[in-house]
């Protein structure tokens, strides 16, 4: 029975093979830093320049222009280019009956000079006279009933969502995991505001999406949390300690599954706006990125550490210092399991290989920093505790 | 247990090919967007000038009656002087003009006796149904519930039954001796009656009748008869906006409830009422008739004079009927009439390569994302891509079937949301293959490790899965516009990741994980594994 136990050199190996010994929760004040800062940097955006609504919240100007062999949509945005008004929010049509065809433009609104002008324009290149062209102020197709009733199932869906992982899993981890959204959401508003891009309904969904990625990411992790704290229930393991260990052994799965749910992203936002040319795809794209790569982000360094802090506030003393380096990257190795762990633990597989000497030279100076730590963990291995629900 | 798992695998494959073979036969593809595919537009414009407020009311209206009626996520706006519908998904130009014929002006007016109309014809006397104050607004089946001691009981004979106000004379006057000190028409207060929102009489009513008194007019009711109606004197802006809704209570059958709107709404309403209520000549008899294009909907006997926050309209009503009178009122409560003008075919917002660009970039991610993952779990990763095939394509299969039946267009935002949801299909994978690799670490065989892992993993992704269809059913049940076109996606690509998961890659992983095959394999998922 040949086992791969031993403890990779290199770090990306331990990464992939699970035996990683971060202390996240002793970086806990760092994330928490990036997040403060991050949510700041959004409210003062929001407080200087506000978000800028585009054309479905706040209506736009909008012209009826006479189609035309010689005039169509391209030349429509060609006349608006020229003009230096933006194409990325703007919206032509070509709306065609029996009758006739005409190209609708709408654009967020403009001055009343660069509107005549546009006209002008508009008039010109379809080789029509200018009234011909008809100009008109439109209204937000965004109604405020859309907003209010968005807003009403939202509230109801937190409280919904917060009751359910309250039974699930406990209301510690609902503080915790709605706490991780709202950072993931108000950072994605953040990059819309401070970056001015235009806020149109898709971004309100991609809002929504990333809301519920965070969600669904931080369930996945508190879930490992759980098991865990089932597992160490009979070692009156430092609360701090089961969050460092589950951390360590979801990390793989994050770094993974983020990778696979970002790696389209990405691609959209290269390749189909970039090569393709679909505008309309970049800033909703990027808002995606930024919004998931936070998800990810405040599940491991907001929603857990949060967890345990508002664990440490019920009163679980705990008996010792937490598990650092070696004596972590033990318990992270030993407690992955459903069942029993392993007889041939890392700890005696001094003899199976090179590799493992090395981990021991590498270890001896912890070991001895503290001793019987680990010892104290591993010899009485602990019993999987049998949970009601399993 | 190996012939369950096989029957899983099986049926599963053939479901998703049938159905998605079913769905390219015929055509059925889930309708697109108006961004992505265009649609029809129609111009509506108001038959008198309106006011600018008064055109982003009849806008919200008119999205929200088509949200009702099932064409979801139309793009409404102002555009100058006119209402510009955008509907997605509707092909032709003539049904997009009938689905947005939603407009109309509801009218009050008070039933005149059928002699005043001059007429040969007398109407008979519709088992009419009767208005009644409610008590509490907020509790709609309660609202026809009798609460005042002076409500008589037989409230929904076929002949209209007045509810006397307890000053009022003694039940034995007659409809014909009208007490001469009530209100005559010309010496109600104009103000209570908002001259601007009184709709014209109706130029081509069915049948007209040549009115003896001023205002008097032979209308048609929906059952065939015709009533003898008096001048207009309110309009449905009196109600509440959309707060009509049928009502059903165990003594009276079903009814309609609508609240009043405060203010103007009341006191226009209540002046009618007690005109009616006190069988002045204006309304001699008792009754007040709800006309929407120039078609009596109903004629209530009204019951009391003063009404505080609802009205409650009931009788002999069938289901249908309620329902019918319950919409009757909501979208009679546009202050002006609005009629379509043309219609129009739309062509995609986003510009047409972009639904291309969406795909051709998702398409490329994803087989990013399976190179990777084959290149990280090795061959054990042929099922994530046998899987996220049957999930594409049960994806694709629901979202035709759904599509057809609720009209939830498939917007751009859409195409992007789903691309995000292949995120969370593979990760139900990664957290499923990891676990196999911690058992396999700790020294279990593959066969051993796999329905371990499964059951782990069921649990974290039912859980995750759950709070996401929690979002997609709130959302979807209590927004609308494109929030609601999200949730359902939401939903949908969910609903799909959890029968994939249990239905397709449980038993694809632990019937390859049975295999002497996968036994003999010195590596399993890229690891060195225990081999027996």
């Amino acid at each position: 029975m040949t086992l791969d136990t031993s403890v990779s050199r290199s770090g990306l190996g331990r990464v992939f093979r699970g035996q990683t010994a971060i202390d996240f929760y002793g970086k806990r004040k760092v994330g928490l830093i990036l997040a403060i800062v991050a949510v700041v940097i959004t409210f003062g955006s929001l407080l200087t320049q506000g978000l800028n609504l585009g054309l479905d919240f706040e209506g736009g100007d909008a012209w009826d222009i006479p189609a035309s062999e010689i005039f169509g949509v391209d030349e429509a945005s060609d006349v608006l280019r020229a003009n230096d008004v933006s194409t990325t929010g703007a919206r032509i049509q070509l709306r065609s009956s029996d009758t006739s065809d005409v190209v609708t433009v709408q654009v967020e609104v403009l001055s009343r000079e660069q509107a005549d002008a546009v006209t002008a324009d508009f008039a010109e290149a379809a080789g029509v006279t200018v009234d011909e062209v008809s100009f008109s102020f439109t209204s937000s197709t965004w109604g405020a009933e859309i907003t209010e009733k968005a807003i009403r199932a939202l509230v109801i869906f937190l409280f919904v969502v917060a009751v359910f992982i309250s039974l699930r899993f406990e209301w510690r981890m609902a503080v915790a995991a709605i706490a991780a959204m709202v950072n993931d959401v108000i950072v994605a508003v953040g990059v819309y505001s401070v970056f001015q891009f235009e806020v149109t309904p898709a971004t309100v969904i991609a809002f929504l999406t990333i809301l519920g990625y965070s969600l669904y990411d931080t369930i996945v992790v508190f879930d490992r949390v759980e098991e865990n704290e089932g597992r160490f229930a009979s070692t009156k393991t430092p609360y701090e300690d089961i969050v460092n260990i589950s951390m360590n052994q979801v990390m793989v799965r994050s770094l993974l599954t983020s990778f696979s749910s970002i790696l389209p992203v990405i691609s959209l936002l290269l390749l189909g706006s970039g090569v393709l040319g679909a505008v309309a795809l970049r800033e909703f794209a990027l808002a995606l990125l930024v919004g998931m790569i936070s998800g990810v982000y405040s599940s491991i360094f907001i929603a857990t550490p949060l967890l345990a802090y508002l664990k440490a506030k019920a009163g679980k003393t705990s008996r010792r210092e937490r598990l650092l380096g070696d004596d972590l990257r033990l318990a992270v190795m030993g407690a992955g399991v459903s069942g029993q762990i392993a007889q041939d633990s890392p700890r005696s597989d001094d003899h199976d290989d090179a590799s493992g000497e090395h981990v021991d030279s590498e270890r001896e100076p912890v070991a001895v920093g503290a001793p019987g730590q680990a010892d104290r963990l591993l010899t009485h291995p602990p019993r999987p505790r049998k949970k009601k629900r399993r | 247990m190996k012939r369950r798992l096989w029957t899983s695998l099986i049926g599963v494959v053939l479901i998703v090919v049938i159905t998605l073979g079913y769905n390219i036969a015929t055509n059925n593809t889930p309708i697109l967007g108006l961004d992505l595919q265009g649609g029809v537009s129609v111009i509506l414009a108001p038959t008198e000038s309106a006011t600018a407020d008064e055109l982003t009311v009849i806008r919200d209206q008119i999205r929200s009656e088509l949200e009702r009626q099932g064409i979801a996520e139309p793009d409404v706006r102002v555009q100058g002087s006119t209402i510009v519908v955008d509907l997605p998904g509707v092909r032709d130009q003539q049904e997009a003009l009938s689905a947005v014929d939603v407009s109309g002006v509801v009218e009050l007016r008070p039933v005149l006796n059928p002699q005043s109309c001059q007429t040969g014809e007398v109407a008979p006397l519709p088992a009419g149904p009767v208005i009644g104050g409610a008590t509490d607004a907020s509790v709609p089946t309660d609202a026809s519930v009798p609460t005042d001691a002076s409500v008589p009981t037989d409230v929904t004979g076929s002949q209209p039954q007045g509810l006397r106000r307890p000053q009022a004379p003694t039940d034995t006057i007659p409809t014909d001796t009208i007490p001469t000190d009530t209100i005559p028409t010309d010496t109600i207060p104009t103000d209570t009656i908002p001259t601007d929102t009184i709709a014209p009489a109706p130029v081509n009513a069915p049948l007209p009748t040549q009115p003896a008194e001023s205002g008097a007019v032979l209308l048609p009711t929906r059952d065939g008869s015709a009533e003898c109606l008096g001048p207009v004197q309110g309009t449905g802006e009196v109600f509440e906006r959309g707060s009509a809704e049928p009502t059903l209570d165990p003594a009276e059958g079903w009814g309609v409830s609508v609240g009043l709107r405060g203010g103007e709404g009341r006191d226009t309403w209540n002046n009618l009422a007690s005109q009616c209520f006190s069988l002045a000549p204006t309304c001699p008899t008792q009754r007040l008739a709800i006309v929407l294009d120039s078609v009596v909907q109903s004629a209530p006997s009204v019951n009391e004079p003063n009404f505080t926050d609802s009205v409650s309209i009931t009788g002999s009503f069938e289901q249908a009927d309620a329902d019918e009178l319950a919409s009757v009122l909501n979208r009679g409560a546009f202050p002006v009439e609005v009629e379509a003008q043309e219609a129009r075919t739309v062509s995609p917002s986003a510009g047409s390569d972009s639904l291309r660009a969406a795909i051709i970039a998702g398409l490329l991610g994803l087989a990013l994302v399976l190179v990777f993952l084959v290149a990280y779990y090795r061959w054990l990763a042929l099922v994530i891509v046998g899987g996220i095939t049957v999930w594409a394509g049960m994806v694709f299969s629901m979202a035709s079937f759904v599509s057809g039946w609720t009209n939830y267009a498939l917007s751009l935002a859409g195409v992007t949301g789903i691309i995000v949801a292949i995120g969370v299909t593979v990760d139900s994978y990664v957290v499923f293959f990891e676990r196999i690799k911690d058992e396999l670490r700790n020294g279990r065989t593959i066969k051993n490790a796999a329905p371990r892992s499964f059951k782990m993993t069921w649990r974290t992704i039912w859980s995750a899965d759950v709070v996401s269809l929690i979002a997609a059913g709130i959302l979807f049940s209590l927004s609308v516009g494109s929030v609601r076109g999200f949730a359902l996606y939401l939903g949908l690509t969910t609903i799909c990741d959890l029968l994939v998961c249990y239905f397709f890659t449980r038993p694809a992983v632990l019937l390859l994980a049975r295999t002497k095959l996968m036994a003999k394999q010195e590596t399993v998922l890229g690891m060195k594994v225990a081999t027996a």
